[in-house]
């Protein structure tokens, strides 16, 4: 239920946050047309635990909001009366270049945070779309990721610390900021992917790692989609050990505007290292890429490179290339080449137009579909989207939904089925959110 | 229940070949690799998901404590049954099910012990990164229990890096699959929060472990320095200037003199500290890393430096290190080991700070450190049949730990909580911490029996001389 003594609860948030921290004006924070009756702004985590205290003592429903970047994911919220913008949160902390850590809060935007380690020579394996806008915190509650996530394994992998504020305001930690810790449970993992849903993350402690010397990128286009993910399996079955690789089918990369070549599949590989290492590499990869029947093979250095992995991974986030659906299958990477040629016939039919870009190492399919505005009803996408998440299962794999419009979503549990362990999930709600205020019903299995 | 109508209970279940309930059988499953001991009621051996899950359900049904146990290697008393109850050894359970090569996974049972997956998966230039000390007896479901490290997971990261799927057997003895065999299952990342809880939320059955490929060349690199504090700033140095070796170890004066007893590894009188490095990864990539961290090292005026990279040659340098911990015995009848965790930069400090320790304590420590992590193992020698001495030995780890603390590092590096340091929990974890770990053990249904009193504190004091009874039992066999 949705707290009915709004006036009431924006006087106890104002008291909380000051006056200065609370907005009014709230229609840009809607949540698949959801909008919230108020919006906190805290400056310090002191300042949003006291918000929180205040909020669930009303037991009013809140969402936590960092960039604003990955909203459209989560199943339609139950209710919502609060949103609580983390962008004031902006400190880093502390940064000991000679320790590789580093401590932020969770509003410090991705651009700005590896801008700071740049200078010292370092970075954090993290590169999701929009990284301008997109939030440490947003970027870990979403567990989102782009490409370069292959050799820094995945966005939970490089957390070593992070602290919470829970529902009621309660400020917790876990881990420290050392590289190697297991004093007591690594609370961390739950909130990775956790969609805020068990508490908000208002600061984290990194592992970095420090930048390679050199880099360069190798751009491979083929005649078709199974060569191209072909090739790909083969880098990762080698001794190669890209940066980040990437595939485009003919329709994401003209979309996603990457090479300017018509009618090809691309296959991007970012490789890294010393000279003579990097050189391996390249020699290495170029041979992979041409024996699996690349018709062209270059390479990209400098802004030319950048500008191509900010391409790859912005797609279908910007909104030159945001699709009306977007999904995300994770397979096993042998499974890739079936599941990607299945999927592209889906929705054909129907007058949708299939984007698919793969990060083959970690088996991951980010397949988008365009429609003309209104030309496909809630009845078609949904079937096109029972038909895709068919395709992935036969595979043995899980789909989520990134992204669809809000009637097709009210019908169906965007997560999928988490199986056997959805009981063990709800029990952690009802451990850590047992009031169900944080992002009710958003999450997978409805929590 | 009486003994008896459990051990038939018991029986039933997993067979009379599979049940150790004698006291005597019981007398080597009262210990683990760390100073505490504890007699269980009975120890068995399943051989399947199916008796784990039959085992812990009559356990559960009678209310009586559990404690899965692998190799017993842990350095924490994590499979110590200190409440008593039943042990579930799963050392029966050590079949490889599936290794898909083209999928860099293998799917096995807990009771696998660490190197042979490594081994099998060999043939398919594959291995398994985490290599605690103890690899070749501990077992990948004790490795998954602690989430355990060892000299390489500098570069590779430690046992939770590396596991993506879980089948466990929660208190009540349902069976439960967490994760799958690739990252992205839907919902909360319960593997990951399952790795490293120390056999208190659930006894693993299955593992779906990553595999990464064998590196086509390693070279090994030992320094010897005339001080630790030189030692400690080419640490430094080698990580600020942009490398991440594979391994980057560090012995002081007293262990490598211990060492050297044993080992005769026949460094110079003078040395004071030895750095071993170690880089992995393609030809030209060790060529080149090697490179750079042997002009790091000898910018700090090393007494010399040792390379290798034939594989019997490499293993000579890391004999030493290797050996260190059995050849404290030729130092004193017992030594008591940290496993801290400080912040690389602050190395050279804490060096000192632990010698002034020892100084006040009168005790001497040896050093052994995984110093690319700035994680200690500092060993405080003592004879345990000196009520004092053993006191201040207990007192002068309790003073590390603290120091770890305060310069903003942590308990434990990688041999876990357990009941060796959970008195101390407070000094990093506020009380709402702890709570929010309790629930935790909540949500995945443990209440009192699963691997009861470990982790939290019990408000009980430090620990002090009521644990000096099993120290000498650490002695040689253990391993860091």
């Amino acid at each position: 239920m949705t707290v009915t003594d709004v006036k009431a609860l924006a006087e106890a948030l104002t008291n909380a946050v000051g006056p200065e921290n609370v907005m009014h004006e709230t229609a840009g924070y809607s949540i698949d047309g959801a909008v919230p009756s108020i919006v906190v702004l805290p400056k310090s985590i002191e300042s949003l635990s006291s918000a929180m205290a205040a909020a669930s003592e009303f037991g009013a429903a809140t969402a936590p909001w960092g960039g604003g970047t990955r909203m459209a994911l989560g199943n339609t919220i139950q209710r919502l009366d609060v949103v609580a913008d983390l962008s004031g949160l902006d400190r880093v902390v502390q940064h000991t270049p000679g320790d590789l850590t580093v401590t932020v809060e969770a509003g410090v935007t991705l651009a700005r945070l590896q801008e700071t380690l740049r200078e010292h020579s370092q970075f954090l394996g993290l590169d999701p779309p929009l990284p301008q806008r997109a939030t440490v915190g947003g970027t870990l509650a979403t567990a989102v990721s782009g490409p370069a996530k292959w050799q820094y394994m995945s966005p939970r992998d490089v957390v070593i610390g992070m602290k919470v504020v829970s529902a009621d305001g309660t400020v917790t930690k876990s881990g420290g900021q050392v590289v190697k810790n297991v004093s007591g449970y690594d609370m961390s993992r739950l909130h990775v992917g956790g969609l805020g849903t068990l508490g908000i993350i208002v600061e984290v402690s990194f592992k970095l790692t420090p930048t390679p010397r050199r880099e360069a990128t190798l751009l491979a286009s083929y005649p078709s989609t199974t060569d191209c993910l072909k090739a790909s399996l083969e880098i990762f079955g080698s001794q190669v050990v890209p940066l980040g690789m990437a595939t485009l089918d003919s329709a994401a990369n003209e979309r996603a505007g990457v090479a300017s070549v018509d009618d090809a599949r691309l296959l991007a590989v970012r490789l890294a290292g010393r000279p003579m290492t990097l050189d391996r590499q390249l020699r290495d990869s170029t041979a992979i890429c041409r024996d699996a029947g690349a018709a062209a093979v270059e390479r990209l250095d400098d802004d030319a490179a950048a500008s191509l992995w900010r391409r790859v991974s912005d797609f279908g986030w910007d909104e030159r290339t945001a699709p009306t659906i977007g999904c995300r299958a994770s397979l096993v990477p042998s499974a890739l080449p079936e599941v990607v040629a299945d999927l592209e016939q889906i929705g054909t039919s129907l007058g949708l137009t299939p984007a698919i870009v793969c990060h083959p190492a970690h088996g991951t399919v980010l397949a988008h579909w365009f429609a003309q505005d209104g030309s496909v009803g809630t009845g078609g996408l949904t079937a096109m989207l029972s038909a895709a998440g068919d395709s992935v299962r036969g595979a043995a794999g899980h789909m989520v939904i990134d992204r669809c419009p809000a009637e097709v979503k009210a019908g169906l549990d965007v997560f999928g089925d988490a199986g056997d362990s959805l009981p063990i999930m709800k029990s952690l709600k009802e451990q850590y959110d047992p009031g169900n205020l944080l992002n009710p019903g958003r999450y997978a299995g409805r929590i | 229940m009486n003994k008896r109508r459990l051990i038939k209970g018991l029986e039933r279940i997993v067979g009379r070949g599979a049940v150790l309930h004698h006291p005597d059988d019981l007398l080597v499953f009262e210990y683990d690799g760390s100073v505490d001991r504890a007699a269980p009621t009975a120890v068995v051996f399943p051989t399947s998901t199916h008796e784990v899950s039959d085992v812990v359900a009559l356990a559960h049904r009678e209310g009586i404590p559990v404690v899965p146990r692998g190799a017993g290697t842990g350095l924490s008393g994590g499979s110590i049954a200190v409440e008593g109850g039943i042990e579930i050894a799963l050392t029966r359970m050590r079949r490889i099910l599936k290794i898909d090569a083209a999928n860099r996974i293998a799917i096995v049972e807990p009771g696998l012990v660490n190197l042979d997956l490594s081994q099998a998966t060999a043939r398919f230039g594959l291995f398994f990164a985490p290599d605690p000390s103890s690899q070749r007896a501990c077992t990948i479901g004790g490795n998954v229990a602690e989430n355990a490290g060892g000299p390489h997971c500098l570069r590779y990261g430690v046992t939770t890096n590396h596991v993506i799927g879980l089948e466990v057997v929660l208190e009540d003895g349902s069976v439960v699959s967490l994760g799958d065999r690739f990252l992205g299952w839907p919902g909360y990342d319960l593997v990951g929060a399952f790795v490293g809880s120390e056999g208190t939320m659930g006894v693993v059955t299955r593992v779906v472990a990553r595999l990464l490929p064998v590196p086509q060349a390693v070279r090994t690199l030992l320094a010897v320095f005339p001080t630790v504090d030189q030692a400690s700033s080419a640490v430094s140095r080698v990580i600020g200037s942009g490398m991440v070796p594979t391994a980057l170890e560090m012995m002081d004066s007293l262990a490598i003199k211990a060492a050297d007893a044993s080992v005769h590894a026949g460094y110079p009188k003078e040395a004071g500290a030895v750095l071993l490095v170690e880089v992995d990864g393609l030809t030209e990539a060790v060529e080149e890393e090697a490179a750079e961290v042997q002009q790091v090292c000898e910018r700090h005026q090393p007494i010399e430096i040792r390379t290798a990279t034939d594989p019997l040659e490499r293993e000579k340098l890391w004999a030493a290190r290797k050996g260190v911990l059995g050849a404290l015995g030729h130092l004193a009848p017992n030594y008591s080991m940290g496993d801290g965790t400080v912040p690389r930069t602050r190395l050279p400090e804490v060096m000192a700070r632990v010698g002034e320790i020892s100084k006040e304590f009168g005790l001497p420590i040896a050093n052994v450190l995984h110093a690319g992590d700035g994680n200690l193992h500092p060993a405080v020698l003592f004879d345990e049949r000196n009520p004092d001495e053993t006191r201040r030995a207990y007192e002068a780890g309790g003073e590390i730990l603290k120091l770890c603390v305060e310069v903003g590092g942590a308990l434990t590096g990688e041999h876990g909580i357990g009941l060796e340091k959970q008195e101390y929990m407070p000094l990093m974890f506020s009380a709402d911490d702890l709570e929010a770990m309790a629930g935790l053990k909540v949500a995945f249904g443990t209440g009192d029996l699963l691997n009861p009193g470990k982790i939290f504190p019990t408000g009980k004091s430090l620990p002090g001389a009521s644990q000096s009874a099993a120290v000498g039992r650490a002695g040689a066999g253990a391993y860091i």
